[in-house]
């Protein structure tokens, strides 16, 4: 039996805070109807793990798990969702940065085994308190790693440009051939790209990305959002940031510096990482990484990991 | 003389024989048109009957959509307790046995009992004694079983999900009335409600809807119909509130007419907008999202009924549509029939 858990559950429903209790009743759980109350009992009972409706008449769940990600930043994340409208889902990333999104009705041996999951990453992983870095080693960050843009769209290209080349060093890709060849090259910590370049689904090499390298911050920039997909970025992507054509620039950069920071503090602490640890992929699911060609993902296992810890190994 | 008649009677017949060619040819082309204007007002009532369709599978969508929103909660704890329920059995069957097996080593034969030596007699006591505690431990652990702590409640709220998915299924075929064809009494706070339930998903955490539905006189109708006049106002409204408001359903009678008034604390209707609202393909939302054909069927709707709808609008404040119709209503080939199945 794994360890006994501290679990926060937030629904307006109280009949799913009762099954959830059941469900998860080797483990201590705390439970409330009113989301005002969550961040005081998040921090008050130290909880490992938060599980929280979204659609709640006084407060969202997005907004609750923002908080609390604030306030309680060592507890893991998961948002449960009757309805998963594209707000929802884009929020969730966005400002909750949710481990997991998940639907209701729910699988039970599934939700059990994620949640003990969360809850021994939650106690394990060292936490990163917050993704801004100060200016000076921000800058130092800055002129190291670099920012890959994958994307086919000329016009889109060039309006990245614009907004990325002054501040950070840039390289663009058209393909995900072209990408693997400059992260090959380049110490690349952040990826901005797009679900799909010429008709071809980018998403599976994304999931693939995260799966063997999760120190790395994607940001994923995209034309025709579509819910589904979104979820399934969150979940066996694990995504940094999602946003929608077309780009603002305040955003943009916004983004690309906090992801920046993000992968600056993982790599020198990489045990962190765990915490943005993508769920196992499935061969089941069009975009699965699964099914990418064996020798694209052979390359996508052996980019090289330029983690302080390997970095102090091999000199 | 003769040959000039000749070649004159002959040159009327050619003539003739023209005429009639170009007559006969001019008829076939007027027919041809009289087909081609046949032809294009198949496919204007085609088209028109097609947007009605559309309109019809845009609010099936966000009927499927909100409904699957309410659906999904309860069964997600309906299913969850059905399942935890049977994995408490399982515990509990595992707890019966281990307390079968204390009542088996109480029930083991102690034929010491006779032989009076020092060590068998603490042998025995130190028997009891052991029998006692797995006896006492074993059906401690047995009443602690959450099966008989939670069971009860597990179940319990998983039959109440199951009426509110019995509810809801009601509550749905209530609004598209599958069971029913043509003219129907109804109770229009009925039709309120279930319209209110469809759009609940998309007011849930914003808008706060604000009920005094009085008593009303049943009314004859189209129900299908008259309800999707309630979600199309309602979806208005709730379209109209940016952020958070509220939405107040007033309904009452008099002697003649039922009167049901939507009122929204929305962004209210420019004066150089209000004439138009009920044009068909009148929008003002971006291309794709509306077709424009919304509040014109309303309008048909209740028209068609024998009633009226009213429009009162402040701008930035807010919108209050009022549906009037009479109490005795009309006859059934009143109602449009395109939209019978609404």
């Amino acid at each position: 039996m794994s360890q006994n858990l501290r679990i926060l559950m937030i629904d307006d429903e109280s009949r799913i805070l009762r099954a959830l209790k059941a469900l998860l009743r080797e483990h201590t759980t705390f439970q409330t109807t009113n989301p005002l109350e969550a961040v005081k009992l998040a921090k008050q009972h130290d909880v490992d793990v938060v599980i929280c409706d979204q659609r709640m008449p006084e407060k969202t769940g997005i907004e609750v798990l923002r908080d609390i990600k604030d306030a309680h930043p060592r507890a893991m994340r998961v948002l449960l969702t009757g309805y998963s409208d594209l707000k929802a889902v884009l929020g969730s990333v966005n400002e909750s940065e949710v481990y997991r999104f998940l639907s209701k009705p729910w699988n039970n041996t599934e939700l059990r085994a994620l949640i003990e999951d969360a809850g021994k990453i939650s106690r394990e992983a060292p936490v990163i308190e917050r993704d801004a870095l100060p200016t000076v080693e921000h800058d130092r960050a800055r002129s190291q790693v670099g920012v890959l843009v994958i994307e086919d769209d000329v016009t889109v290209q060039q309006r990245l440009r614009e907004i990325l080349q002054p501040y950070y060093k840039v390289n663009f890709a058209n393909s995900a051939e072209r990408a693997l060849l400059l992260m090959e090259q380049h110490e690349t910590g952040v990826v901005i790209s797009e679900t799909e370049a010429g008709r071809s689904d980018l998403t599976a090499l994304l999931k693939a990305l995260k799966i063997h390298h999760p120190h790395i911050a994607t940001v994923v920039i995209t034309e025709r959002a579509n819910a589904a997909t979104a979820i399934e970025l969150i979940n066996e992507g694990q995504v940094y940031r999602m946003l929608i054509k077309p780009v603002r620039m305040g955003t943009c950069r916004l983004s690309v510096d906090s992801a920046i920071g993000r992968y600056w503090q993982l790599k020198q602490n990489p045990s962190a990482a765990r915490r943005f640890m993508a769920a196992p992929a499935t061969v089941e699911g069009q975009n699965s990484p699964l099914r990418l060609p064996a020798q694209i993902l052979n390359r996508i296992r052996s980019l090289p990991g330029r983690l302080m810890s390997v970095a102090a190994r091999t000199h | 003389m003769l040959s000039v008649i000749v070649i004159l009677l002959l040159g009327g017949c050619i003539w003739l024989g023209y005429e009639v060619h170009r007559l006969q040819r001019e008829n076939l082309v007027l027919r041809a048109g009289t087909g081609e204007s046949e032809d294009a007002l198949k496919k204007m009532q085609a088209s028109q009957a097609q947007v009605i369709q559309t309109t019809k599978l845009a609010s099936l969508g966000q009927m499927v959509a909100g409904v699957a929103h309410e659906i999904n909660t309860p069964l997600g704890f309906v299913k969850s307790n059905v399942e935890v329920v049977g994995d408490l059995l399982d515990d509990y069957r595992a707890l019966v046995q281990q307390y079968d097996v204390a009542v088996q080593y109480c029930l083991q034969p102690v034929d010491l009992i006779f032989s009076a030596d020092k060590v068998s007699l603490e042998k025995l006591v130190k028997h009891v004694e052991e029998a006692r505690r797995k006896l006492f431990e074993a059906r401690a652990a047995v009443e602690k079983s959450p099966l008989l702590t939670d069971a009860k409640e597990l179940l319990g709220d998983a039959s109440e999900g199951l009426s509110q998915l019995s509810t809801l299924v009601l509550n749905l075929k209530g609004f598209s009335r599958v069971d029913r064809d043509g003219m129907d009494t109804m109770d229009l706070n009925e039709g309120v409600e279930s319209a209110l339930m469809i759009a609940q998903h998309q007011m849930r955490d914003r808008v706060k809807v604000v009920k005094h539905l009085q008593p009303l006189p049943k009314v004859k109708c189209m129900a299908s119909q008259i309800n999707q006049v309630f979600l199309n106002l309602i979806t208005n409204a709730a379209q109209a509130i940016d952020g958070d408001g509220t939405l107040t359903i007033d309904s009452r009678a008099d002697a003649n007419n039922v009167e049901i008034s939507f009122s929204d604390t929305g962004c209210g209707i420019p004066d150089d907008v209000l004439p138009k609202i009920f044009d068909p393909f009148f929008t003002t939302k971006p291309v794709g999202e509306g077709t424009g054909l919304g509040l014109s069927i309303v309008h048909k709707i209740v028209k068609s009924h024998g009633g009226s709808i009213k429009v009162r609008t402040t701008p930035k404040k807010g919108t209050t549509f009022t549906v009037i119709l009479p109490v005795i209503g009309q006859t059934a080939s009143a109602a449009i029939p395109a939209a019978a199945a609404a």
